[in-house]
């Protein structure tokens, strides 16, 4: 028998799941990823550097600067181009502003309503308006950071190999200081709020993120030494699904921010390690639904961090210089988190600046298989104890806690 | 009062950003809740529970048999249909990679046939009439707030009729074409997101179509072969959104 859960509601994209009855007995789970096939990587084959973080940015819409911002690092390393401060501060600030939007729609509009009892934030915004519009508050922060760096709310094109097409003025970073610290008490509340839901699906074992906080030069993982994901981490195409399935020496593991978290704390801001320290022990025992905690958490360092290099940038001023990039034959990976975690752009790139060889891997791709053994783990705690309505709301939970992206899953390739 | 239309959101194989757009009105969600219900929109609400909507939004290309199927159906429960987004009204980016849907499975899965039917990606007017097409990859939502208005209060949307081009002019924005010979498709391409790209002194890639009618494509081609871009370049550009033909 099958027990299927329809299409996933209150996550981005589309994807199902089936669970698999035998004997009375839960035997497999099957997360399908029906989202059509995108082809990201076929379509910058061929194309000239300097138009594909643009086409990339294509790839998601609530994470488009954090694959702009991949796809210029895996670039920049192809041609050996450094950037100043100056510009990675900037490129830093515009992760942050995504990280708000995300974490914001996340917590606010898709989870919080699970807390509440509420089919969505419109309907449970009669009740609890306030705190949907707290949620409303941070997520265009981050938005108005997004436009601010990316150049839109949505797939802008500001983000360039080399530097900006425009850079941030002294207004412009007067005010993100200002808002950065004026909303912090409402980032408090959040963690204060997600802290106190109990813990479900599966355990992590195994977690993977980059080496600096929100990008690196490769990545780490609970055994502590950097290494590129070519050398432990493997994919592999599934007859049920568009996206492809990666694993960690050949076991599921776990991206984003509780992973990130868990492994950089001691990178976070003082607010958001105190808040951090306060919950270690939950944290650290490795649930996946911790991860909306640890969202929360990223609230607070997101907007202390912004503060700080809003007054970083004021102290110095801007220059506003761009890198010359002058394009040579060679190969490149950009290593960024977005707010789901890892994300991964890989290019070859011959004499005349065209792209030969690209190869994208997403944070849900990365995570589609702990998806499944958390869907598993779960099916088998609440089948036969709880009615079915009750599990499958549960399990649809489980798959909100990983925050899937699944328009940016689908188009994972090896060419 | 009157009662509420209904209105539904379906998104097919996408980015998700002009269903995110939508969000992104923020308390101007609110104003357009005056006039409708949200019956269907499944990034946003566990609710779903339209058979028939006054305004269906159709956002993203239909690339599987699951999003004709959708398709279909909100075509045939919805009295006025809106094709959303670059992907519904040209195929946007993920139509541009034009091999044959088998070739493009085997390069990126492998060899394992088509097990989940998979389609070549079309924009939803290639499958069914719309009612309006309002494109942008993603739009803008001044815009898509205007429309709903409009239709809510009984009058036809208008779609505009000049090229991003003349926006920059509006806005006093630098020519990026003639002052930095970036390669910019603003002088074809169909205007209403305030030349946005221009404004961070970058040439607009021409993410809302070609402007049908007077606009001079092969002009256009010229000038960027003057400034050294050669034909697979420009081509490409062309073809990046909407499959253009120069
Ligand atoms: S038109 Fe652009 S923004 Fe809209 S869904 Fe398609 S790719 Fe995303
Ligand atoms: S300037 Fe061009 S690329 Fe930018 S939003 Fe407008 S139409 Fe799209």
């Amino acid at each position: 028998m099958i027990i299927e859960l329809h299409e996933f509601t209150r996550v981005e994209g589309n994807g199902k799941a089936e669970i698999v009855i035998e004997d009375g007995e839960v035997k497999d789970v099957r997360l399908k990823i029906i989202e059509g096939p995108r082809f990201f990587e076929l379509l910058t084959l061929g194309r000239h550097y300097y138009d594909v973080p643009d086409l990339e940015a294509r790839i998601c819409a609530i994470c488009y600067l954090s694959h702009s911002v991949a796809s210029v690092l895996g670039i920049e390393r192809a041609f050996g181009v450094e950037v100043p401060e100056e510009i990675q501060l900037i490129r830093e600030l515009g992760l942050i502003g995504e990280l708000l939007e995300s974490h914001a729609l996340h917590l606010y509009l898709l989870v919080a309503p699970d807390v509440f009892g509420y089919p969505d934030a419109i309907r449970m915004a009669t009740k609890h308006g306030e705190l949907v519009k707290e949620g409303l508050a941070l997520k265009s922060f981050g938005n108005r950071i997004r436009v601010l760096v990316g150049g839109r709310e949505i797939h802008g094109i500001n983000v360039k190999p080399g530097g900006f097409g425009r850079y941030p003025s002294v207004e412009e970073l007067e005010r993100v200081e200002k808002e950065s610290e004026a909303l912090l008490r409402l980032a408090r509340r959040a963690v204060r709020l997600f802290a106190q839901l109990d813990p479900y699906g599966a355990r992590a074992e195994h977690f993977v993120a980059t080496d600096g906080y929100l990008w690196g030069e490769k990545l780490v993982s609970e055994e502590g030494e950097q290494f590129h994901y070519t050398e432990r981490i493997e994919e592999r195409s599934l007859v049920y699904s568009f996206a492809k399935q990666s694993r960690y020496k050949g076991e599921p593991f776990f991206v984003g921010a509780l992973p990130r978290l868990l492994l950089k704390a001691d990178m976070l801001t003082p607010t958001a390690k105190r808040l951090f320290e306060e919950h270690r022990d939950k944290l650290a025992t490795g649930y996946v639904s911790y991860n909306n905690l640890a969202q929360a958490i990223e609230l607070v360092y997101s907007l202390e961090r912004a503060n700080e290099i809003a007054k970083v940038l004021l102290d110095r001023g801007i220059k506003g210089e761009n890198v010359p990039v002058e394009a040579r034959e060679g190969e490149g990976i950009g290593y960024v988190e977005a707010p789901r975690g890892v994300l991964i752009h890989h290019y070859r790139i011959d004499g005349n600046g065209k792209v030969a060889y690209s190869n994208i891997i997403t944070p849900t791709a990365l995570n589609h298989a702990m998806m499944e053994a958390s869907l598993l783990e779960e099916a088998r705690e609440l089948y036969g104890e709880a009615d079915e309505m009750a599990m499958i709301q549960r399990l649809e939970e489980t798959v909100r806690a990983f925050d899937p992206c699944i328009s940016c899953s689908v188009h994972l390739v090896k060419l | 009062m009157m009662d509420k239309l209904k209105l539904g959101v379906f998104e097919l194989t996408d980015c998700g950003g002009c269903a995110l757009n939508m969000l992104f009105l923020y308390e101007r969600l609110f104003d357009l809740l005056e006039f409708y219900e949200i019956t269907e929109f499944h990034m946003a609400t566990s609710l779903s529970e339209g058979n028939h909507y006054d305004v269906a939004l159709v956002t993203g290309t239909v690339s599987t048999q699951r999003d004709l199927n959708l398709l279909k159906e909100a075509r045939n429960h919805s009295d006025y249909l809106i094709a959303l987004g670059t992907c519904a009204t040209h195929g946007s980016v993920q139509a541009s990679v034009e091999l044959p849907i088998r070739e493009k499975l085997k390069a990126v899965y492998g060899d394992e046939g088509n097990p989940m039917r998979a389609l070549d990606s079309k924009p939803v007017v290639e499958y069914v009439a719309v009612d309006f097409a309002l494109p942008g990859c993603p739009y803008d939502k001044n815009e898509v707030y205007q429309v709903l208005l409009d239709i809510a209060k009984g009058i036809e949307p208008v779609r505009k009729d000049y090229p991003v081009c003349l926006e920059c002019k509006l806005n006093e924005y630098e020519c990026v074409l003639v002052k930095k010979g970036l390669p910019c498709l603003g002088p074809i391409t169909y205007g209403g997101c305030n030349a946005v790209c221009v404004r961070s002194g970058l040439g607009c890639i021409g993410c809302r179509g070609p402007l049908p009618g007077e606009v001079n494509p092969a002009g256009e081609y010229e000038v960027l072969r003057e400034l050294g871009y050669d034909d697979e370049y420009i081509i490409r550009k062309f073809k990046t959104f909407a499959r253009w033909e120069p």
